[in-house]
C-alpha cells in the first residue's frame, strides 16, 4: 500500500493523560506503532523498527506523523483561553474509512434521524444554506453560518434551540466543529473529532471537547458526547462503498452536503487517499 | 428513590433504566466514567461491588450487582406482570432466558467491547459463541410463536425478554449481523414499539411509528 | 446506506442516515434536508420484481420468465441462514434439490437460496396439516440438519 502525501500529516494516537511506560500498541496507516511515555515523562512513539516518530502532545492526546510533516500541527486558539474545561472522551474503534468518519462529523442532516431528540428531530428537517470556502492562506475546508433546530444541543442545554455551528477540516483526518454555547452566548464551545487511521477501513476515533459549563460534571460531558458518536458509529460501519469515494457521480450531493463536497475535492486536490476510492467500482 | 451507578453505553445499565421506563419507575442515575476513566475499578465502586462490574443498585439497604436481580425487583415493586405467573412452564422459561442472557452478556457483550472500546478478547471465539446463543434464542423464538407466545416466555414481554433484547440489538456493534434471524427481528421490534420503551445509542428510534410529519418550509 | 436499515410509513421506504424517501417504482420521493424540493427523477433506487405465493415470498433479480413454482399442500415454517454451501445441504439431506428448487428432507422441505459464498439461507416447508407439535419438531429437525450442513461443508472446505 502507498500511503502517498497523507504520510507526512499529524495524526493522534493517544490520550495523553493515559500513557504509561509499557506503551500503547497500537497502528497508524499499517504501521505497528507504540505510544509510550519515557522516564522523563515524555511522549515518545516508536515504530516497527524502534525508530522515534515526531512527537506532539497538544488538545490532550498525543499526535505523530510516520513521514516528515511539513506543516506544524494546526492551531486550535481556544484550548489556552481560560475557564474552558477540557474534556478526553476517550477512543472508539470504528470499521469505517477514517475519511468516512471525517464526512459524517461535517454532516448535520442526518441529525434528525440518527441523534433523534438531542441534535435533531422531525419535522424541522430542513438544512438552510449556509457558506463553504477552501481558505487558500490556512489550506482548510470552513463551513460558517450553518443553523439546524436541536432539541437538546448540549448537555448543558435546557429545551430546543436553533444551533449555529461552524465546521472547520484542519487536516485530512482532524476536524473541528465550533457551535453555541447556552451558557455563554458570546464564545463558541468546541468540539473535535480526532482520528486515527489504522487502515484504509479501520480507525480509533478521539473525539475531544474543550466547553464553557462549569456546572455539569465531567462524567456527563463524556458521556454526551459519547452517546452521539455511539449513535454515528452503526451508521458509518454501514455505509456503502466502504472507502470514500472522490469522484463526482457516485453519489448524488444535495445543497445540503456542500461542506462535505469542498471536503471531498480539497482531499483530491492533496493527494489525500488513504481510505479513499478514485474510480467508481 | 432507587439510585443506579449507570453507564450510557453498557448494555446491562440499560436493561435496568429500559425496565424502569416500561414500568414508569423514576430512578436517580448515577454516572460512570467506566470509558476512557475505568471508574468501576476505583476504590469507590469496589467498595459497592468488589466484583467490578456495573450496574449497581441501591435501595434503601438493598444493594444489588446483578442486572436480572434488578430486572426482578423493580417488576416486584412496580408491575408484578412483567414476572412468571403461577404457570410452571412459564416460570421455567423466564428463568432459563434469565440465565442464558449471561451468555450474551459473555459472548455478544464481550465481541462489542473488543471491536468498539478495545479490550482483550478472542473476537473469533466471542463471535462464534454469540452466534450459537443467537440461534437458540431464534429457534426459541420460532416455537414460541408456534405456541402462539409473542415473548420469550409468555404472550406478554416479561423481565426474561428485557434481559436478553440490549445485547442481542447491539450484536452488530461487535460485527456480528442480526440479517441471519428473522424471528429475533420481530421480536426485537415488538420491544421497541411497547409504549415507554427508551433506546441507547446503538439502537436507533423506529421512525415508522410516527406519521409522516408535515414539514415545516422556509423555501419557495 | 442499505435501506435494509431504514423504516417504513405508508407506501415509502425511507432511509435511516438522512431519511430520504422512496415509492415503489424506487424514485426518491422526498429529501427531508429539502422540504419545498421535488427529487430529480435521477435520484432512485434499485428495484426488483417480487410475488407471493403460497405464503412465500419471492424475488427475481432480472424480469423473471416464468412464475414461482407451485408448493400445493406446503406451508412456510421458518428461514435460517447456514454457513455451508447448497451442495453440503443436499448431502445432509442425502437428496438433491428438484427441478423446481426443493429439498424433499423427510419430515421438511427446504427451499434454497445461496447469499454469498459458503452461506445459505434455507427456507423451511412443512406439511399444511401438520398441528403445533409437528411443527415445533420440523423446526428442531432443521437445527440438526444445519448442524450436519455445516460440518460437511466445514470439512470439505479444510480439504
Amino acid at each position: 500500500m502507498i500511503v502517498g502525501p497523507m504520510l507526512d500529516e499529524w495524526y493522534p494516537v493517544g490520550i495523553f493523560g493515559q500513557l504509561d511506560e509499557a506503551g500503547r500498541k497500537t497502528m497508524l496507516m499499517g504501521e505497528p506503532i507504540v505510544v509510550a511515555r519515557n522516564g522523563n515523562g515524555d511522549a515518545r512513539v516508536t515504530d516497527s523498527t524502534g525508530r522515534s516518530l515526531p512527537v506532539r502532545v497538544r488538545y490532550g492526546h498525543v499526535w505523530t506523523s510516520l513521514g516528515d510533516p511539513q506543516k506544524e500541527l494546526f492551531a486550535i486558539p481556544e484550548a489556552d483561553q481560560p475557564g474552558r474545561r477540557f474534556v478526553d472522551v476517550g477512543v472508539v474503534r470504528v470499521r469505517c474509512s477514517p475519511l468516512r468518519a471525517v464526512e459524517n462529523f461535517l454532516d448535520i442532516a442526518h441529525f434528525p434521524f440518527v441523534h433523534t431528540d438531542i441534535l435533531g428531530a422531525e419535522p424541522h428537517t430542513e438544512v438552510q444554506a449556509y457558506k463553504v470556502e477552501i481558505r487558500e492562506d490556512v489550506d482548510e475546508v470552513w463551513a460558517t453560518q450553518v443553523q439546524f433546530y436541536q432539541p437538546q444541543a448540549a448537555k448543558s442545554a435546557s429545551g430546543g434551540i436553533t444551533t449555529q455551528y461552524m465546521y472547520r477540516v484542519a487536516g485530512p483526518t482532524s476536524t473541528v466543529l465550533y457551535k453555541t454555547c447556552p451558557p455563554k452566548p458570546s464564545e463558541w464551545d468546541v468540539i473535535t473529532l480526532f482520528v486515527q487511521p489504522l487502515t484504509e477501513d479501520l480507525c480509533d476515533v478521539w473525539p475531544w471537547m474543550a466547553l464553557f459549563d462549569d456546572d455539569t460534571p465531567m462524567t456527563d460531558l463524556i458521556h454526551f458526547q459519547q452517546t452521539i458518536f455511539l449513535q454515528d458509529r452503526s451508521i458509518l460501519e454501514n455505509q456503502v462503498p466502504r472507502l470514500l469515494p472522490l469522484d463526482p457521480g457516485m453519489e448524488m450531493p444535495t445543497r445540503a452536503d456542500l461542506t462535505s463536497v469542498a471536503y471531498r475535492r480539497w482531499l483530491k486536490r492533496h493527494n489525500f487517499t488513504y481510505g479513499a476510492q478514485l474510480v467508481a467500482q | 428513590m432507587m439510585k443506579l451507578y449507570d453507564y450510557i453505553l453498557s448494555p446491562s445499565c440499560y436493561k435496568v433504566r429500559l425496565m424502569a421506563a416500561l414500568t414508569g419507575v423514576k430512578l436517580d442515575l448515577r454516572a460512570v466514567d467506566f470509558h476512557p476513566g475505568l471508574e468501576h475499578r476505583g476504590p469507590e465502586l469496589l467498595a459497592l461491588n468488589p466484583a467490578g462490574s456495573i450496574p449497581i443498585l441501591e435501595d434503601g439497604d438493598l444493594l444489588l450487582t446483578e442486572s436480572s436481580a434488578m430486572l426482578v425487583y423493580l417488576a416486584a415493586k412496580a408491575a408484578p406482570d412483567w414476572l412468571a405467573g403461577s404457570d410452571a412452564q412459564e416460570a421455567a422459561r423466564v428463568q432459563q432466558w434469565l440465565s442464558f442472557s449471561g451468555r450474551l452478556t459473555a459472548s455478544l457483550g464481550g465481541a462489542r467491547l473488543h471491536e468498539m472500546l478495545l479490550r482483550p478478547g478472542d473476537i473469533d471465539a466471542l463471535r462464534a459463541s454469540g452466534i450459537a446463543a443467537l440461534r437458540e434464542l431464534e429457534l426459541g423464538l420460532v416455537e414460541q410463536a408456534e405456541r402462539g407466545q409473542n415473548f420469550l416466555a409468555a404472550n406478554r414481554p416479561t423481565v426474561a425478554d428485557i434481559a436478553c433484547f440490549p445485547y442481542v440489538a447491539l450484536a452488530p456493534d461487535g460485527g456480528v449481523p442480526l440479517d441471519p434471524y428473522p424471528a429475533i427481528r420481530l421480536w426485537s421490534r415488538r420491544l421497541r414499539s411497547l409504549p415507554g420503551f427508551i433506546e441507547m445509542p446503538g439502537i436507533h428510534r423506529l421512525h415508522e411509528l410516527k406519521p409522516e410529519p408535515q414539514l415545516e418550509t422556509g423555501e419557495a | 446506506m442499505s435501506l435494509s436499515h431504514g423504516f417504513v410509513r405508508g407506501e415509502t421506504l425511507s432511509c435511516i442516515y438522512h431519511g430520504w424517501s422512496y415509492g415503489q417504482a424506487g424514485n426518491c420521493l422526498r429529501i427531508p434536508a429539502h422540504p419545498g424540493l421535488t427529487p430529480p427523477d435521477a435520484i432512485r433506487t434499485v428495484t426488483h420484481p417480487v410475488t407471493e405465493a403460497d405464503g412465500v415470498v419471492w424475488v427475481a433479480v432480472d424480469e423473471p420468465t416464468a412464475a414461482p413454482p407451485g408448493l400445493a399442500g406446503l406451508v412456510p415454517l421458518r428461514s435460517l441462514t447456514a454457513f455451508a454451501d447448497i451442495a453440503a445441504i443436499e448431502a445432509a439431506a442425502g437428496v438433491k434439490a428438484t427441478a423446481d428448487g426443493l429439498v424433499n428432507a423427510g419430515d421438511i422441505r427446504l427451499l434454497l437460496s445461496s447469499t454469498r459464498d459458503g452461506e445459505t439461507l434455507i427456507h423451511v416447508l412443512v406439511s399444511a396439516d401438520a398441528g403445533p407439535a409437528a411443527r415445533i419438531a420440523a423446526a428442531r429437525i432443521a437445527e440438526g440438519l444445519r448442524r450436519k450442513a455445516e460440518d460437511i461443508y466445514k470439512k470439505g472446505a479444510a480439504r
